[in-house]
C-alpha cells in the first residue's frame, strides 16, 4: 500500500487511494466470482475468495441520488454554500457507488442524470482529500 | 425457544430534560437524578439495582454510578454497537436477556447527553462513522447522509412530500399539547415549517431534530417483580436489533432495495415473529425521527404502509391522539417534546400504556417504538400491557 492509502484507508481500501493519488479511479473484482465488492472486502462473503483484483474504472456514471447543502457543517468551511452531493452509480463496475460533490454544468442535477469525473481534492478540516469530482454532462 | 413476552416489564421512568448547554449539572448527576425518579416511580430501592444496558456510545459507564445509587454489588452492564439512536430498542433487549438468564434482576436501560461533558451529538454519531470518502464528498453531517437517503424516497420511489409534512405536524401537535414538550403551548405553523432555511434538501430546520441535555431512565424487572411494583407493569412483548444483508456502513452501497429505507425491514420481520401481532394491532407508536423523513420510512418498514399509500396512510389525522389509526410521537417526539438522544421515546410508551400520557389513547394495549432509524444497527421494540400477555 503506497502513502495516500496509508493515510486514508478505511480497511480494505488502499488501492483506491493509491489509484487516485496516480489520477485513476481503481476497484476491487473478486477473483472467485467476479463479483464488484464496494466497500472493499479482505475476503468475499459470497464465494470465500481471498483474491480481488483493482481494475482501473473509468469516472463515469448515473446520479443515484443527491442532496444540496446549504448549512455550514464544521470542517467543510472551504466549500461555498450551497453545494451538491451526490451518489454516484458506476454500470463499468457493477453498480459500484462513489460518493461525491457534484457540480451542475449540464443538466440540472436529478436521479439518473449522466456525470463524469475529474481528479481532485477536496479541503476538510484544513487537510486536503484526495477525491473524484463529479460533473453533470 | 421461550417467548420474550412475559420475561420482564418495565417498572419504572424517569426524565431529566433541559436546554441544550442549560444542564443544571454535570452529564452523570443528572443521570443519578433520572435514575431515582425511576426507581421513585416504581416504588423500588435504587441499591438494588444490579445491571445498566445503555446505547449510541454513551460516556458513563454503570460502575461509576454505584456510589451514588449505593448498588450492593454489579452484576451486569452492557451497550449496544453503534454512534446513533439505532440501538436504543436493543439495549432495552439487552435488559431482558440479562433478566431471562439471572444475568441481572434490576437493569437501568438509560442514555444521559449534557453538551458541556459529550460535545454536540451530530458530532459524535458522525465521529463514529467519517472516513476519508465521506470527507472528500463534504458528506459530513447526519443531516446530510439522511437527507440523500430522503430524496431518492421521495424522487426515486413517489413518497409524497404531504406525508412527511403530517409526521411532523402530528408530532408538534402533541408536543404543543404536552406540558413537558420544547413545543408546549406552540401551535404548528405549517407556513413556518415550509419556508424554513434549508439545511441540506429536501430537509428544512424544521425537519431535523435539536437535541436537549438531559438523561432518562428505564427500571426493568421481571414480569413477576414488577406486579408488585408501584406502577401497572409494562410488559416487553417483542424486542429485535440488527442489520440484513446489504444494509450497514457500506459507504451508501445499500442494496438497491434497501438504499431509501431506514433499515428496519429485517428487524420489524423479527418482531412481528416473535410477537404474532401484525401493524393493525399496534395501537400507538413512538418513532425515532432524527429527521422528518426518517420517520416515514420507518413506518414504511415495520409495515404500517408502502411508498405507494404513505401519502394516505400519514394524514395528520391518522396520526394523532386520540382517535387517529396510528396515533405517533404522542409526547411530541424527539423534533416537538426534546431529543435526548431519543430516551423519551420508550419512556413515552410506558407513560402510554399506563395512561399517564399528556396525550392518551383511549384503552391503548399495545405500543411500538421503533429506534434511531437509518442507523447500520437498528432496533424496536413492542410493549404491552398486562392484558396482553
Ligand atoms: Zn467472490
Amino acid at each position: 500500500m503506497g502513502e495516500a492509502g496509508e493515510i486514508w484507508s478505511t480497511g480494505a481500501d488502499g488501492p483506491y487511494w493509491d489509484g487516485l493519488a496516480r489520477g485513476q479511479l481503481m476497484l476491487p473484482v473478486c477473483g472467485g466470482c467476479g463479483r464488484w465488492h464496494w466497500p472493499a472486502v479482505w475476503r468475499c462473503g459470497d464465494c470465500g475468495s481471498w483474491d480481488h483484483g483493482w481494475q482501473q474504472v473509468v469516472p463515469a456514471g448515473r446520479i443515484y441520488s443527491w442532496t444540496r447543502n446549504w448549512h455550514p457543517f464544521g470542517g467543510l468551511e472551504s466549500l461555498k454554500v450551497p453545494f451538491l452531493i451526490g451518489i454516484i452509480e458506476l454500470e463499468a463496475a457493477g453498480g459500484a457507488r462513489l460518493m461525491g460533490l457534484v457540480e451542475e454544468a449540464g443538466t440540472p442535477v436529478k436521479i439518473g442524470a449522466p456525470v463524469a469525473g475529474t481528479f481532485g481534492s477536496t479541503m476538510y478540516a484544513g487537510r486536503a482529500v484526495p477525491a473524484i469530482h463529479w460533473r453533470t454532462s | 425457544m421461550r417467548p420474550i413476552a412475559g420475561i420482564a416489564a418495565v417498572a419504572g421512568v424517569g426524565v431529566r430534560q433541559y436546554r441544550r448547554g442549560a444542564s443544571p449539572l454535570p452529564e452523570r448527576g443528572v443521570l443519578v437524578r433520572a435514575i431515582i425518579d425511576a426507581c421513585e416511580d416504581a416504588g423500588f430501592d435504587p441499591a438494588q439495582i444490579d445491571g445498566f444496558s445503555s446505547y449510541g456510545d454513551d460516556h458513563n459507564e454503570p460502575v461509576r454510578l454505584m456510589s451514588d445509587l449505593g448498588t450492593r454489588e454489579l452484576t451486569w452492564s452492557s451497550q449496544v454497537f453503534g454512534g446513533g439512536g439505532g440501538g436504543i430498542a436493543g439495549a432495552i433487549g439487552q435488559a431482558v436477556g440479562a433478566i431471562a438468564t439471572g444475568q441481572a434482576t434490576a437493569v437501568i436501560v438509560f442514555r444521559a447527553l449534557a453538551q458541556d461533558n459529550s460535545g454536540r451529538l451530530s458530532a459524535a454519531v458522525m465521529a463514529h462513522h467519517l472516513n476519508g470518502h465521506m470527507m472528500a464528498a463534504g458528506l459530513v453531517a447526519p443531516a446530510q447522509v439522511c437527507a440523500i437517503r430522503a430524496q431518492r424516497m421521495f424522487e426515486h420511489h413517489g413518497v409524497p412530500g404531504s406525508a412527511v409534512e403530517a409526521f411532523v405536524e402530528a408530532a408538534y401537535y402533541h408536543g404543543a399539547r404536552n406540558p413537558d414538550a420544547v413545543a408546549y403551548n406552540k401551535e404548528f405553523d405549517i407556513e413556518a415549517y415550509r419556508s424554513a432555511r434549508w439545511i441540506s434538501e429536501p430537509f428544512r430546520l424544521l425537519d431535523c431534530s435539536r437535541e436537549n441535555d438531559g438523561a432518562g431512565a428505564l427500571l426493568i424487572v421481571s414480569a413477576e417483580v414488577a406486579r408488585d411494583l408501584r406502577k401497572p407493569p409494562v410488559h416487553i412483548l417483542g424486542v429485535a436489533q440488527g442489520a440484513a444483508a446489504g444494509w450497514g456502513d457500506l459507504l451508501e452501497n445499500d442494496a438497491d432495495d434497501q438504499y431509501a429505507t431506514a433499515g428496519f425491514r429485517s428487524v420489524a420481520r423479527q418482531l412481528w415473529r416473535q410477537t404474532g401481532l401484525s401493524p393493525d394491532e399496534i395501537d400507538v407508536a413512538q418513532i425515532y425521527e432524527n429527521f422528518s423523513a426518517q420517520g416515514v420510512a420507518s413506518l414504511i418498514d415495520h409495515g404500517f404502509c408502502d411508498y405507494e399509500s404513505a401519502g394516505e396512510f400519514c394524514r395528520v389525522e391518522n396520526l394523532i391522539a386520540p382517535g387517529g389509526k396510528l396515533p405517533v410521537n404522542t409526547a411530541g417526539g424527539n423534533l416537538a417534546q426534546g431529543f435526548i438522544h431519543g430516551i423519551g421515546m420508550p419512556i413515552e410508551a410506558v407513560r402510554q400504556l399506563r395512561g399517564e400520557s399528556a396525550n392518551p389513547v383511549p384503552g391503548a394495549r399495545t405500543c411500538l417504538l421503533a429506534g434511531g432509524p437509518g442507523a447500520p444497527i437498528v432496533s424496536s421494540a413492542i410493549f404491552g400491557t398486562e392484558e396482553t400477555l
